[in-house]
């Protein structure tokens, strides 16, 4: 008897806990799905007063599936489509976030997390490896620097854009938001990286240096693909990180043909925000693609997440 | 291993000099990026802007700062926010974590959607935040606005004036403004916590656990004798995490509240953006950004030293 | 999985490698072109507006098309001296990105539109040339209205900036909610405010929150502080807050707030407290002249839609007698006050090609027409030129509504001969939110001394 209860307790403590869990899963992503509802309406169901949940309603009943006003309006606003005969479709978006803003942050993300991941490697393996005079003072110094708050400090970075743009013949407005970037992302990847290192046994390099590997080689050859997947974790978050940065990009980038998306957002802002739709769609667009990547690399986060913390 | 003698000077000398080499570049972007800025930032602290250029004023500036009246009061509000932001997503990040060490089915799927929050920007969650309370239109200002529900006028929570404060001007209790501010940054930081404490607890080691509820302990006892004090570490690394986050973080607020009803959300980092970037005074901006670096230092100081300490007991 | 993880990653490399190849290639273009056609150099300017922003439902749309029709214009009249080439900036962002620009000795533009209280941040930071011998040469000199080439001026005398459009501050009004006439007085106005609440109205909407730095001091609650014969400076640069005339229209503003006469939205921010008089839930909306612009579609109180849903349906409404324009109501013997916006260009310094904007700007002053398209799309408010303002575009019934209230009052700048005037509006309007929001029962007198004081301290 006593067996059975014991049981049937297990069973209901587990049934709670799913279901305490399902009920905090669906209020944390509420907030999401109410905007993905918002981005669906049409202009005459935002401005309802009192607000309607779902523009379902008819004069007759509260909720009536088959009378739902659904609409593109949003997301048409914010793509522009325009008949354009030269395209595959017949038309092509014309507005500035598909056209200009997602391109910039796709390729600010990039290069930002290709050379984070490069140096941050380097580094990391040089930490993790070697002692060296004042080691632990660097270390904790690299750390330190990030905490002078980069609002007065991005004075300072544009004086010296303005400097580099008179001086250097090469000088691209978006090279230096790039170089901003890593010099922000490079210090907190600098320690994860050297806590991937860390779990990397010595004794491998060890042997490798012994069976004639130059320090180098072995750096190559044997650390870095055991490192690997530790290093992606770094790219990935470095990428997420340059993604969704706003104030820097705001404050450093001058011309609209250079804005990421996350200050392109500013446009669908303006003075109005009546437009709640537009607005709502055009989060719903720039969120997206980072949140699929999440969904597919999930465990690779969570990897640098705890690394950079618990270790770092 | 022919080879190896001739080479062996050369080789000697890049294996010394090699973690130089390694690290060099790395610093050098530091340097540049964030080394030199906060050095500007110091200078720029002491100086004022005339209509002609830079004028030295010694600390001038940080007096004038102290003479304003918003700056006391951010400080106010950036303690209740701290202190509000800290509590709530410990709390829930705990009681979330160990539900999720419980493997009950679909936790994957859960953990997934969970950790969705995450990912958004700030400046994103503060637009989400504002969307659903917006007044009159916001998807719940119908129910918040309805005066039945919430008397005596119905609650919309951007426009809402504060209470009366308690303790002289220290600006407790929060204005509902302020609660919801410390719920919407609490949504987005809590994945991260719940993952550090969950990270933690896979570490109790289920043997310990199980002895113990076979010597009779139950659940709370459980808790509190064995799982807190071993993810206590944790916690006290995520609670220095998200000071460090909330004292800096201003995309929420700049895109939640602009620091409103009235100056009811004015924390300190958005007045360093509104004295800034707002009022354009460069100078005193840099005093106020000093005084928040401080504060950063000390944060960081303690992460190192609690972190250190993990490691030797590891 | 090792496998994977290699491929994803060189992958990764791939992308990132093209990505910079793609950013290090793309400018180069650009660079050739200007240096090849030496002789076209390009005309720079910042705009709130951007002429590629085709929306039709773009808040900045009449300053979007007005750019796109006419920059193709200039360019055909300069053909082979100058390249019209804008650059849209955020309207709150602007004056911080000149400002800092000029500090830091980057790139400016040859010319800036500018307006409201962002010339006195200019000028104080020294950011805009001294084109006074210029503008005095100019034939359409002598054609200014007096006041409006005041707001042009420095505290040193000199002119800074050529004043186009002058943007008074007034109320739009539906007619259908004042029967009677809008209020003429703060007694009369409390009485229809009252009848109007028994209706399920809100007598009028209005912005009132602390948002955008605080603009909201310039906007309703200076019509109002000034309509009871108030001010904020001494005359002297200081600060001057705590007098009886300013106490006495904060305590109207006060009464009206804890009655409820206008919407919550009104201290909401994000100008959604517009959407009030959109569809005239609220009789009336106190803004500057070019509200029309923004404040659309609308519904009048008998059902009437002007759904366009651009500037012209406030036009129409107009036209159909459904909203008038009058001036702020005053106390008994006082003459109804109103701020004086000025909309003008201005040259800042370090600009590569001021001549440029000379030609741009005597482009549009000389000729009649280009001075009335400008003052009726983007200006949105009264030429600034004498001899336009008797053209019969200006006799429209929107300009003849807008004479009747500008002509009823005394509009003057709101910052008056404070010199920072961002920092004014944000002390003035935190104190003022305060004290008819946030805490009813706070005195007056001493919360507006203390912002005062805190402004002075800082001469």
């Amino acid at each position: 008897m006593t067996k059975k209860f014991y049981l049937n307790r297990r069973i209901w403590k587990r049934r709670l806990v799913g279901l305490a869990l399902l009920v905090i899963t669906v209020i944390s992503i509420f907030p999401i799905a109410t905007t993905i509802l918002v981005s669906f309406k049409q202009q005459a169901d935002i401005t309802r007063k009192p607000p309607v949940i779902f523009p379902c309603d008819t004069p007759e009943q509260k909720f009536d599936i088959k009378a739902c006003r659904w609409s593109v309006e949003g997301y048409q606003r914010v793509f522009a489509p325009k008949p354009d005969e030269g395209s595959l479709f017949g038309f092509k978006f014309t507005g500035n976030l598909l056209r200009i803003y997602i391109p910039n942050t796709l390729m600010y993300a990039f290069s930002t997390a290709f050379f984070v991941t490069l140096l941050a490697s380097f580094s990391g393996f040089a930490f993790s490896r070697y002692h060296f005079r004042g080691h632990n003072a660097l270390m904790a110094a690299i750390y330190a620097v990030t905490g002078v708050p980069l609002l007065t400090n991005i004075l300072a970075l544009y004086q010296m854009s303005i400097t580099l743009r008179k001086n250097v013949g090469f000088f691209d407005d978006r090279m230096f938001l790039v170089f901003v970037y890593l010099g922000f992302f490079l210090p907190i990847s600098v320690w994860i990286a050297k806590g991937f290192f860390d779990t990397i046994p010595r004794e491998l390099e060890e042997s490798a240096l012994l069976a004639g590997c130059s320090t180098l080689g072995a750096l190559f050859r044997i650390t870095m693909p055991l490192a690997l997947p530790g290093l992606i974790s770094v790219f990935l978050l470095t990428f997420v990180n340059v993604w969704n940065e706003f104030i820097v990009a705001y404050l450093l980038v001058t011309k609209n043909e250079y804005k990421p998306a996350m200050f392109g957002l500013y446009d669908f802002l303006s003075q109005n925000i009546i437009n709640l739709q537009v607005l709502a769609a055009a989060c719903i667009i720039i969120a997206a693609p980072i949140v699929i990547l999440f969904l597919f690399a999930r465990k690779i986060f969570f990897k640098a997440m705890v690394e950079g913390a618990v270790k770092g | 291993m022919r080879s190896a003698k001739p080479r062996k000077p050369i080789s000697y000398h890049l294996r010394k000099s090699l973690p130089f080499w390694l690290i060099l570049p790395t610093l050098i972007v530091i340097i540049i990026v964030q080394v030199y800025p906060a050095l500007y930032t110091i200078w720029l602290s002491m100086q004022a802007r005339h209509a002609t250029g830079w004028e030295y004023v010694g600390t001038q500036n940080f007096e004038r700062l102290f003479g304003t009246g918003l700056f006391p009061e951010s400080v106010g509000h950036t303690v209740i926010f701290l202190t509000g932001y800290a509590l709530v997503t410990l709390t829930l990040g705990f009681v979330i974590a160990i539900l999720l060490k419980q493997k009950v089915p679909f936790t994957g799927v859960y953990i997934t959607l969970l950790f969705i929050p995450w990912i958004i920007a700030d400046i994103i969650a503060g637009l989400i935040f504002r969307l659903m309370v917006t007044p009159d239109y916001g998807l719940f200002s119908g129910i918040l606005q309805n005066p039945a529900l919430f008397p005596p006028n119905g609650l919309s929570i951007l426009t809402a004036a504060r209470p009366a404060p308690w303790f002289g001007s220290f600006p407790f209790p929060p204005s509902p403004a302020m609660i919801y501010l410390i719920l919407a940054a609490s949504w987005r930081a809590l994945p991260f916590i719940t993952l550090l404490i969950l990270a933690a607890l896979q570490t109790v080691s289920h043997e310990v656990m199980e002895s113990a509820r076979i010597d009779g302990a139950n659940l709370v006892q459980l808790t509190r004798y064995i799982t807190i004090p071993l993810i206590l570490p944790t916690m006290v690394v995520a609670l220095f995490f998200l000071m460090l986050g909330g004292i800096n973080g201003v995309g929420m607020v700049f895109s939640l509240t602009g620091g409103g009803p009235g100056t009811t959300t004015y924390v300190i980092s958005y007045l360093l953006y509104v004295i800034g970037w707002g009022q354009l005074r460069f100078g005193r901006a840099a005093a106020l950004a000093l005084l928040i670096a401080a504060v950063n230092w000390l944060l960081i100081l303690s992460v190192l030293r609690i972190t250190r300490i993990n490691d030797r007991s590891r | 999985m090792k496998r994977n993880f290699r491929s994803l990653f060189i992958i990764l490399v791939m992308a990132g490698l093209i990505s910079v190849l793609f950013a290090c290639a793309s400018p180069a273009p650009t660079k050739t072109t200007t240096t090849t056609e030496t002789q076209v150099k390009d005309f720079v300017t910042w705009f709130q507006y951007d002429e590629k922003n085709d929306d039709p439902a773009s808040d900045e749309r009449v300053g979007n098309a007005y750019l796109r029709k006419t920059i193709p214009e200039f360019n055909a009249d300069f053909s082979g001296k100058w390249n019209w080439v804008n650059v849209p900036k955020a309207w709150d962002k602007m004056t911080a990105e000149l400002v800092a620009a000029v500090i830091a000795g980057g790139d400016v533009p040859d010319m800036v539109e500018l307006g409201g209280q962002q010339t006195i941040t200019y000028i104080n930071n020294n950011a805009l040339m001294d084109i006074t011998d210029w503008v005095k040469a100019q034939s359409w000199y002598a054609d200014f209205e007096p006041g409006a080439i005041k707001a042009c001026t420095g505290p040193d005398g000199k002119i800074y900036c050529v004043p186009t459009a002058e943007r008074p501050a007034l109320v739009y009004v539906w007619s259908g909610r004042y029967p009677n006439g809008f209020p003429t007085t703060p007694e009369q106005f409390l009485v229809e405010a009252e009848r109007l609440k028994s209706e399920g109205f809100y007598a009028w909407t209005y912005f009132g929150s602390t948002a955008y730095g605080g603009s909201g001091a310039y906007r309703m609650v200076w019509s109002l502080i000034s309509s009871y014969g108030g001010k904020y400076d001494d005359g002297q640069g200081n600060m001057l807050l705590n007098i009886p005339e300013n106490v006495a229209a904060i305590t109207f503003l006060r009464e009206t707030v804890a009655k409820g006469y206008q919407p919550e939205t009104v201290f909401a921010g994000g100008f959604v407290e517009e959407d009030a008089f959109k569809d005239a839930s609220a009789g009336a909306i106190p803004t500057g002249l070019f509200g029309y612009r923004y404040i659309n579609p609308l519904t009048a109180p008998d059902g009437t839609k002007f759904d366009k849903g651009n500037e012209t349906d406030m036009i129409d409404a107009i036209a159909a007698g459904e909203v008038i324009m009058r001036p702020m109501f005053a106390p008994e013997g006082n003459i109804p006050g109103c701020n004086l916006d000025i909309q003008g260009y201005g040259i800042p310094v370090g600009a590569k090609n001021p001549e440029a904007s000379h030609d741009y700007i005597n482009w549009i002053m000389s000729d009649m027409t280009r001075t009335i398209e400008y003052v009726i799309g983007p200006g949105a408010g009264f030429p600034t030129l004498v001899s336009a303002q008797s053209n019969p575009a200006m006799q429209t019934p929107f300009y003849q509504q807008a004479a009747i209230a500008i002509n009823a009052s005394q509009c003057s700048n709101w910052a008056g001969t404070l010199e920072r005037p961002a920092e004014a509006s944000e002390l003035i309007m935190n104190a003022v939110y305060k004290l008819i929001k946030e805490d009813p029962t706070m005195d007056i007198a001493t919360e507006l001394q203390k912002a005062q004081e805190e402004y002075n301290a800082n001469n």
